[in-house]
């Protein structure tokens, strides 16, 4: 199955309303997805929120493409209660690039955006509390991204207290 | 003298845990207190933080599966299945209605699980300790179960992609069967302990109240989001595995307080045991397993599928390269997300109180961490 | 709750309703018959057929000879990677015959993919569940081990 385009009433307005800002709209196994700008990702989510009832942030989340040059995606997932219905709202973004956040539309991407910042080093800008949550303060690098190998932490133990070469 | 004592302090820091018996595992709370009263919290989590997700990019698809049933433990065969339809989903895989109806059977009987481990810990918590031998001597029942079928009690494996692996041993439909004879007279017995007793009563009502709107805005679901009034249930509101079939209600609470989130799990494993009974009356013959592939290479793309798991919606994200391994898993855990809002439901209430919002909640730290 | 009317529920309050019901319950369970103890170790538990426990690697019965082929499938498809087969090439009948096999029980989680894997079943995870050892090294089973299969430990009793 390939990715089809999405095109429905919801679309047509974020066309008209967001025009350029949004990129793409698709459609995979029946999931629906558009790809924005970065900066336009807060309006629309706002946007979302008041005029089209998506009330529910599902999640927030990254994944790594270190051969692009813009290196991450990110992914908000919206569910509507009153349609029934479950689209996600993708960009993509350089490294370094500090995405706004969007605890002011939603409480709950409080903790999940602190999760993408631990594990893909994401700053989300104006976030309350930026800080790592899974991993410990004091840790180095960010796990998720794909130049960290699984090995890593394994093998400078290793090196660090036995004096040799981790076998792994 | 001194120019100010500690007596003159209007605030206390206080450490919960993380070695605390009513935490459920390894949560650190941070209260802050005037008095008995919590005028903030900060959660300290990640104690128990595996990379669950860094795993799934270096193993195979059918590798990762045994991984995801040590997130949410006790409720280890809805883990799996969520993975399972994820994956199958990428694949295109049609799941035979047998291995539908199975998984189907097992799922509630996990959620079961799950809600009688809650309960008994909650009430343990709250200061009743004997619905916890209880709930314990029927989770045995259920885990004997699980063991007989796949040959394991906890971290079961249960389901492949694609189907299942192991066919129902022979008395399968008669001891779950047994099971579900046995197990609705002893609900009531729950109640018989808990549903009148004015301690009960007393310490759970109006505290830690979630209305609806905060429930959606802080992206609540399960239990919680149903005490609080919302008849909203996705295994009726985006069927997976075969649940159109099968009739049952979805219970809900009126005001959102843990008193309303007890009669909402209590109410679910009596719904449970329906959908259990329908599933064995309906429980058709033939293969278990759909046309999978020897090796699971799914083509490129982008998947979520989410289910209802005993703590909320449970999602996997799963974004393929075409290889034999994931470019990337997401799991959005629904205990994670649920936690969020233990701030929101502290506020103001006491120290004492904040043991029974963290019980309601219904946290495993398991999945809090991955 | 039961709902009834006020003068109803001012009795069930003042003569300790709720609380005696519950006692009750309790009480029921007096009977010895409701006793639910297992004599462990005294008395072996009944474990399931299908129980994943301790590995063992099955021989023919009647000319103790190993029933692995060597295929290295249980190898490759262990999400832990913990086990490790060896063998070599037999001249005569060109066919590889297996040497050393280790299977590391402290790093497996009982997953079953192995004993799925394996086209002649004989890597296979068995009843035995009593796998505690004094050292890291004794959790590493080797082949003569894995073939002798888990020997249940005999209490004194």
């Amino acid at each position: 199955m390939a990715v089809t385009p999405w095109e429905d009433e919801l679309t047509r307005q974020l066309q008209e309303k967001f025009g350029e800002q949004i990129l793409e709209f698709s459609s995979y196994l029946g999931q629906n997805f558009l790809v924005a700008r970065p900066e336009a990702v807060i309006p629309i989510l706002e946007y979302l929120k008041a005029e089209a009832q998506f009330d529910y942030l599902v999640d927030v989340t990254a994944v790594d493409y270190p051969e692009r040059p813009e290196r991450f995606e990110l992914v908000y997932i919206l569910y509507s209660f009153e349609r029934n219905q479950r689209i996600r709202i993708k960009t993509r973004i350089p490294e370094g690039f500090r995405p706004a956040t969007a605890v002011p539309v939603y409480p709950t991407a409080n903790w999940l955006e602190r999760e993408v910042f631990d594990m893909f080093g994401i700053e989300f800008q104006g976030h309350p509390d930026m800080r790592r949550i899974l991993l410990p303060e004091d840790w180095t690098g960010h796990p998720l991204r794909k130049d960290v190998s699984i090995l890593d932490m394994d093998q400078r133990w290793v090196r660090q207290h036995l004096g040799i070469e981790s076998g792994q | 003298m001194p120019d100010s004592t500690f007596l003159d302090a209007t605030e206390l820091v206080l450490n919960m845990g993380p070695q605390h018996p009513s935490t459920h595992g390894v949560l650190r709370v941070i209260l802050k207190l005037d008095g008995e009263k919590v005028i903030g919290t900060e959660c300290v989590i990640g104690y128990l933080h595996r990379g669950i997700e860094k795993i799934a990019e270096n193993r195979t698809y059918a590798q990762f599966a045994p991984y995801v049933d040590r997130m949410d433990y006790v409720a280890a065969v809805s883990n799996g299945l969520g993975y399972c339809l994820a994956v199958e989903k990428l694949l295109g895989v049609e799941v035979p209605p047998r291995a539908q109806a199975v998984r189907v059977i097992l799922t509630e009987l996990n959620r079961i699980a799950s809600h009688l481990i809650w309960l008994g810990t909650h009430a343990l918590d709250v200061g009743a300790i004997t619905p916890l031998f209880y709930c314990m001597r029927e989770r045995e029942e259920i885990l004997n179960i699980f063991e007989k079928y796949c040959g394991a009690r906890l971290t079961t494996h249960a389901f492949r992609i694609g189907g299942l692996q192991y066919e129902t041993y022979d008395t399968f439909e008669q001891d779950v069967r047994a099971f579900c004879d046995m197990f609705l007279p002893k609900v009531d017995e729950y109640e018989e302990l808990l549903t009148g007793n004015r301690i009960w009563i007393g310490r759970l009502r109006n505290v830690g109240i979630l209305t609806a709107e905060e429930c959606k805005a802080y992206g609540v679901t399960g239990p919680l989001l149903r005490a609080a009034g919302v008849k909203w249930d996705l295994r009726k509101a985006q069927p997976y595995s075969g649940y159109e079939q099968y009739d049952f209600e979805i219970p809900t609470g009126t005001i959102g307080d843990s008193y309303d989130r007890y009669l909402v799990r209590i109410q679910e494993m009596r719904q449970s045991v329906r959908i259990i009974r329908q599933a064995l009356d309906g429980l058709p013959g033939g293969p278990i397993m759909g046309k999978v592939p020897k090796v699971i290479k799914p083509p490129v793309g982008e998947v979520y599928v989410s289910i209802e798991a005993p703590k909320g919606e449970l999602g996997y994200y799963i974004v393929s390269d075409g290889s034999t391994q994931p470019y990337r898993v997401r799991v959005r855990p629904p205990s994670f997300v649920n936690l969020q809002a233990l701030d929101k439901m502290c506020r103001g209430a006491l120290v004492a109180d904040v043991v029974v919002v963290i019980g309601t909640i219904d946290i495993v730290l398991g999945e809090v961490d991955r | 709750m039961k709902q009834g009317g006020a003068l109803r529920r001012f009795l069930r309050k003042v003569l300790f309703i709720d609380l005696i019901e519950g006692l009750w319950v309790t009480f029921r369970y007096q009977q010895p018959k409701y006793i639910y103890t297992e004599q462990y170790p005294a008395e072996r538990p009944k474990i399931a057929e299908r129980y994943r426990g301790a590995p063992r690697l099955n021989t023919n019965p009647e000319t103790g000879e190993t029933l692995c082929i060597a295929c290295n499938l249980c190898a490759l498809a262990c999400p832990e990677n913990l086990i490790v087969v060896n063998s070599e090439r037999d001249e005569k009948t060109r066919r590889k015959v297996l040497t050393t096999f280790t299977y590391d029980t402290s790093r497996c989680m009982f997953c079953g993919l192995c004993e799925d894997a394996c086209p002649v079943d004989a890597l296979e995870l068995t009843q035995d569940f009593e796998l505690a050892s004094y050292s890291r090294e004794g959790a590493i089973w080797d082949r003569q081990m894995l073939e002798e299969g888990p020997r249940p430990t005999k209490y004194a009793y």
